[in-house]
């Protein structure tokens, strides 16, 4: 079997463990990073885009609030183009609790998360959409953060000094030795090869996977999962990040991004990490929530519906019954102290605005380990603004470039304005035959028409780029894919969506039927 | 006053109307905007699994095949060439036998009819082809096409990127675009001039179906005249130019006979007739200046289905029939619409209304809600017909069966 040592091995390619495999490299440790999947194929992919500043949870967990807080004013300059500074809003809708807000703003104080109240008119003035009886309003420092964007960064950042990510490598066991666990064997899903990987240390940063990853060390870890459903609707509803000034429930967000607005989210306790499947009911909660936010709602278009599953730390007096209300802040397991089994670390639990300081502590344990001496650099080293794309204003700006050839600034996907170069140079670089990797790249085919059209033109490129694509070019996945997240919204114009979409599937391009359905 | 009123302007409500104008009645025909014929394949699918003949005993009673009959299908496609010629199209194909026409993934679509442009890429196991596309044109792909269609045992075929002169710059290009380009005589000429080194010694070229608009059998002459090959046409994504060739075809049919075509109207209910409102006595639509009412004898909606607008679907799980609210055939749980596979068995798919021998929409104690109300097409419930690959053979058959019950 092929094999590689390292001091440090971490597993799972999401903020959280990209964030600290780039701590480690900073601070001279050698790394290895291992993902089942693509980067961000988990929680960090599968969120409603905030970049929290620390107000929706500031009753509830303070201490998590207080970190957000400070993590946003660091994370905008760490990583700008990855962040559409929106702002936010706390609004009070008329059957909000009324003595809530006094409650929040002095806890807001407390806690160093900036808030300050505005008049419900001048809150008007700036979100029209709004409903027009809110009684309270307050402008906070939440924006729009694109988690694809960020692991791009994170990633480029973590090779670019030195460090290694290994996308699609699945962790088929701990290696255990001398009652300490002393790396893993991985299987590369990309040529089926099983890769010893030692390593002195291992960092369990699977998210919703963490438990799994635990159990083949033998140990369990007091986690629980919590499955959020999130809507998008097919317009920006509002230009600012909303949040009804209550305690955190379903439906009570509209965060903006990209082109659309996400309205999030439900919290069910889930039993694993596939646990993906969503209910009717959440979308009609979401939807009647978030008519009390902006009323108009049932007027615009929902897009598509996805969920992600939260990994969750579980303090031992709560029951698992119901996930809402556990704590935010992030939990860090040192299986030596904990366990009696040196070598490995679990970090789990935390928002995707907190992943810098969870990678922070972490490898300042593993430093412990590592007999390392060295200082945390990532607060003060700005990631490489990399070619971050899906911003309008800079495709327009590349549009309207006369220097542009032709042909490659054509549009292939009219919905995200995305070119055919954009495309070109995505599936070149991404290596990858699969289109959905291109989508997280690009949001190809994540506007209104949901690839109905650009499906088959990003195939059509991707089968005469890459020589090992599939013989539709990735297509039938892909519009596979698309189809489950509009779905759970099929009726009036979504459901029209998807007799469109299955029209050309099927009548235009002669994709196959399936004769029985496995439910 | 006319004699028959048509709601709806895809297949089924254009050919009623050509129909409908050729037999002497006066017709309007009202739609909000254009019907579906620019987004398909341009092709008339009546049973993609065989012979339609054979599978009928078999199908469902209230399927619309069994509702409007096979001779009303026949008839209907006598009649269709008939409205097609004037234009100088022809279809291509049989009842008896499907011709495989290659898709723009390399699939082979199986269909009854096509226009003959089409209809010549059957059998593509013959002589040997090229393939080409116009340089960069989004919406056919040569790499998904040739590949797959060398999986499915076609000759391996060379491939092209052709130019096209006249097309605007700093605007990306449709496939109407490029139709445009060579309806135009001068252009065309250049164009092909251009094309002529570069398919020395090919005899036969598969192209995307850009081959002319208003001018496509003038187009496809002169191809085959200035360069000597045999041509045949592939679908493209929408906009679907051999649609719109039979759109406009048979539009100029029905308004050559006098039908009146309103476009824009939003009609939106009934105007209650005689006979103890056992009648209509018109619709009411919404136009740009209010509600308006136009009075008809009888009335035909082919409004389509939940891809058109004829049937809206709600998230409390109740189906509208979106002009009449006519009682709709469908099940009231949202969630069990859809399958989780696009290529499933899809519910919504045949939700419709359902209607008796006449074509006239049935009450739910079975009798016609109306005495002079007549559906046809997408609206008419009972046929999955992207699966059953029978969209076009169910528009025309029960558009015919309307129309026939109508003017009797």
């Amino acid at each position: 079997m092929p094999g590689l040592s390292t001091q440090l091995l971490v597993i799972g390619g999401g903020a959280t463990g990209l964030g600290i495999a780039l701590d480690a490299v900073l601070r001279g440790i050698k790394t290895v990073l291992v993902d089942k999947s693509d980067l961000g194929q988990g929680t960090s992919g599968r969120y409603h885009g905030l970049l929290h500043s620390g107000g929706r949870y500031v009753i509830s967990d303070p201490v998590s609030a207080a970190d957000c807080a400070r993590e946003n004013r660091v994370l905008r300059k760490l990583a700008p183009s990855a962040i559409e500074d929106t702002g936010g809003l706390f609004v009070s809708v008329p059957t909000d609790p009324q003595d809530f807000p006094d409650r929040w703003l002095a806890a807001c104080h407390a806690n160093g998360v900036p808030a300050q109240e505005i008049s419900p008119k001048s809150a008007l003035k700036r979100e029209p959409l709004l409903n027009p009886r809110i009684t309270r309003a307050f402008a906070v420092q939440d924006a729009s953060l694109d988690s694809f964007d960020l692991l791009h960064l994170l990633s480029a950042a973590v090779q670019s000094h030195g460090g290694q990510v290994w996308p699609r490598c699945r962790v088929e066991s701990l290696m255990l030795e001398d009652g300490r666990v002393t790396g893993a064997v991985v299987r590369s899903l990309i040529g089926d090869d099983l890769i010893v990987v030692g390593a002195e240390l291992t960092i369990n940063a699977a998210g919703p996977w963490a438990g799994a990853i635990a159990d083949l060390a033998g140990l369990q870890i007091p986690i629980a999962l919590g499955k959020g459903t999130m809507l998008a609707m097919a317009t920006r509803l509002v230009n600012t990040v909303v949040n009804r000034c209550k305690p955190p429930a379903d439906g009570d967000i509209f965060v903006p991004v990209g082109t659309v607005s996400v309205l999030g989210t439900t919290d069910v306790l889930v039993r694993d990490a596939e646990s993906l499947s969503i209910d009717p009911w959440e979308i009609d909660l979401l939807l009647a929530e978030g008519e009390l936010l902006v009323p108009t709602l049932p007027t615009h278009r929902p897009l598509r519906a996805w969920a992600g599953v939260r990994p969750l730390y579980r303090p031992p007096t709560q029951s698992a019954q119901e996930t809402r209300t556990l704590p935010r802040a992030h939990t860090l397991l040192d299986h030596q102290a904990l366990h009696g089994l040196p070598g490995m670390i679990s970090v789990f639990g935390g928002k995707l605005t907190t992943y810098r300081l969870m990678a922070e502590q972490a490898i300042d344990l593993a430093c412990q380990h590592l007999h390392v001496q060295s200082a945390c650099l990532t607060a003060q080293t700005p990631l490489e603004a990399g070619t971050s794309l899906h911003y309008l204003a800079r495709r327009h700006a590349r549009l309207e470039d006369p220097a542009h050839h032709r042909f490659s600034a054509d549009v292939v996907c009219e919905c995200e304005l995305i070119t055919r170069s954009d495309l070109e140079h995505a599936i070149t670089q991404a290596a990858s035959d699969d289109l959905d990797d291109i989508r997280r790249d690009l949001r190809l085919g994540m506007g209104p028409c949901q690839a109905a059209f650009c499906g088959y033109r990003a195939a059509g490129l991707a089968r005469s780029l890459a020589t090992q694509a599939p013989v539709d070019g990735g297509l039938a996945p892909f519009l596979a894919e698309r189809w489950r997240g509009i779905r759970p919204l099929g009726w009036g114009q979504m459901l029209r969506q998807l007799e469109l979409s299955r029209r050309f599937s099927q009548e235009l391009l002669g994709l196959p039927t399936v004769e029985e359905d496995s439910a | 006053m006319t004699d028959v009123l048509i709601v709806g302007a895809g297949l089924a409500g254009l050919f009623a109307a050509a129909l409908a104008a050729r037999r002497g009645a006066a017709v309007t025909l009202i739609t909000q905007g254009r019907g579906g014929l620019g987004i398909g394949h341009g092709c008339i699918d009546i049973w993609s699994a065989g012979v339609l003949e054979r599978a009928l005993p078999h199908l469902p009673d209230n399927h619309p095949y069994r509702r409007a009959t096979i001779s009303s299908l026949r008839s209907a496609l006598t009649q269709l060439d008939g409205m097609l010629s004037p234009s100088g199209l022809r279809l291509s194909g049989s009842l008896a036998r499907n011709l495989r026409l290659p898709t723009p993934a390399g699939q082979l679509h199986p269909t009854a009819f096509a226009l003959t442009a089409q209809a010549q890429a059957d059998p593509l196991t013959g002589e040997d082809f090229t393939l080409a596309t116009i340089d960069a044109f989004r919406d056919f792909s040569l790499a998904l096409a040739s590949h797959n269609l060398r999986q499915l045992g076609a000759p391996p075929a060379s491939l092209l990127e052709l130019p096209m002169v006249g097309l605007p710059t700093r605007r990306d290009a449709y496939s109407t675009d490029l139709a445009r380009c060579l309806d135009d005589s001068s252009l065309r000429a250049e164009t092909f001039r251009a094309w002529k080194p570069r398919v020395l010694g090919i005899r036969r070229l598969g192209l995307p179906a850009v081959l002319g608009l208003q001018s496509h059998p003038v187009v496809m002459a002169d191809l085959e005249d200035r360069l000597g090959l045999q041509v045949f046409e592939i679908p493209t994504l929408p906009p679907s130019v051999p649609g719109l060739r039979i759109e406009a075809a048979l539009r100029a049919d029905a308004q050559r006979h006098g039908a009146l075509i309103i476009e824009g109207p939003h009609v939106i209910g009934r105007v209650s007739g005689a006979s103890n409102g056992k009648r209509a006595a018109g619709v009411v639509a919404h136009t740009a200046g209010g509600p308006h009412v136009y009075n008809a004898d009888r009335v035909l909606l082919a409004t389509g289905g939940v891809l058109h607008g004829g049937l809206v679907t709600l998230p409390t799980g109740r189906v509208q029939e979106s002009v009449f609210d006519l009682p709709v055939v469908h099940n009231t749980q949202r969630q069990t619409w859809t399958s989780p596979q696009i290529g499933g068995r899809q519910a919504y798919a045949t939700f419709g209304v359902a209607v008796d021998h006449q074509m006239r929409p049935r009450a739910l104690d079975g009798g016609p809600v109306l005495e002079n109300l007549y559906a046809a097409g997408g609206l008419l419930a009972g046929a999955d017909r992207t699966r059953e690959g029978s969209r076009q053979g169910i528009d025309l058959a029960t558009a015919y069966r309307a129309v026939e019950a109508a003017l009797a």
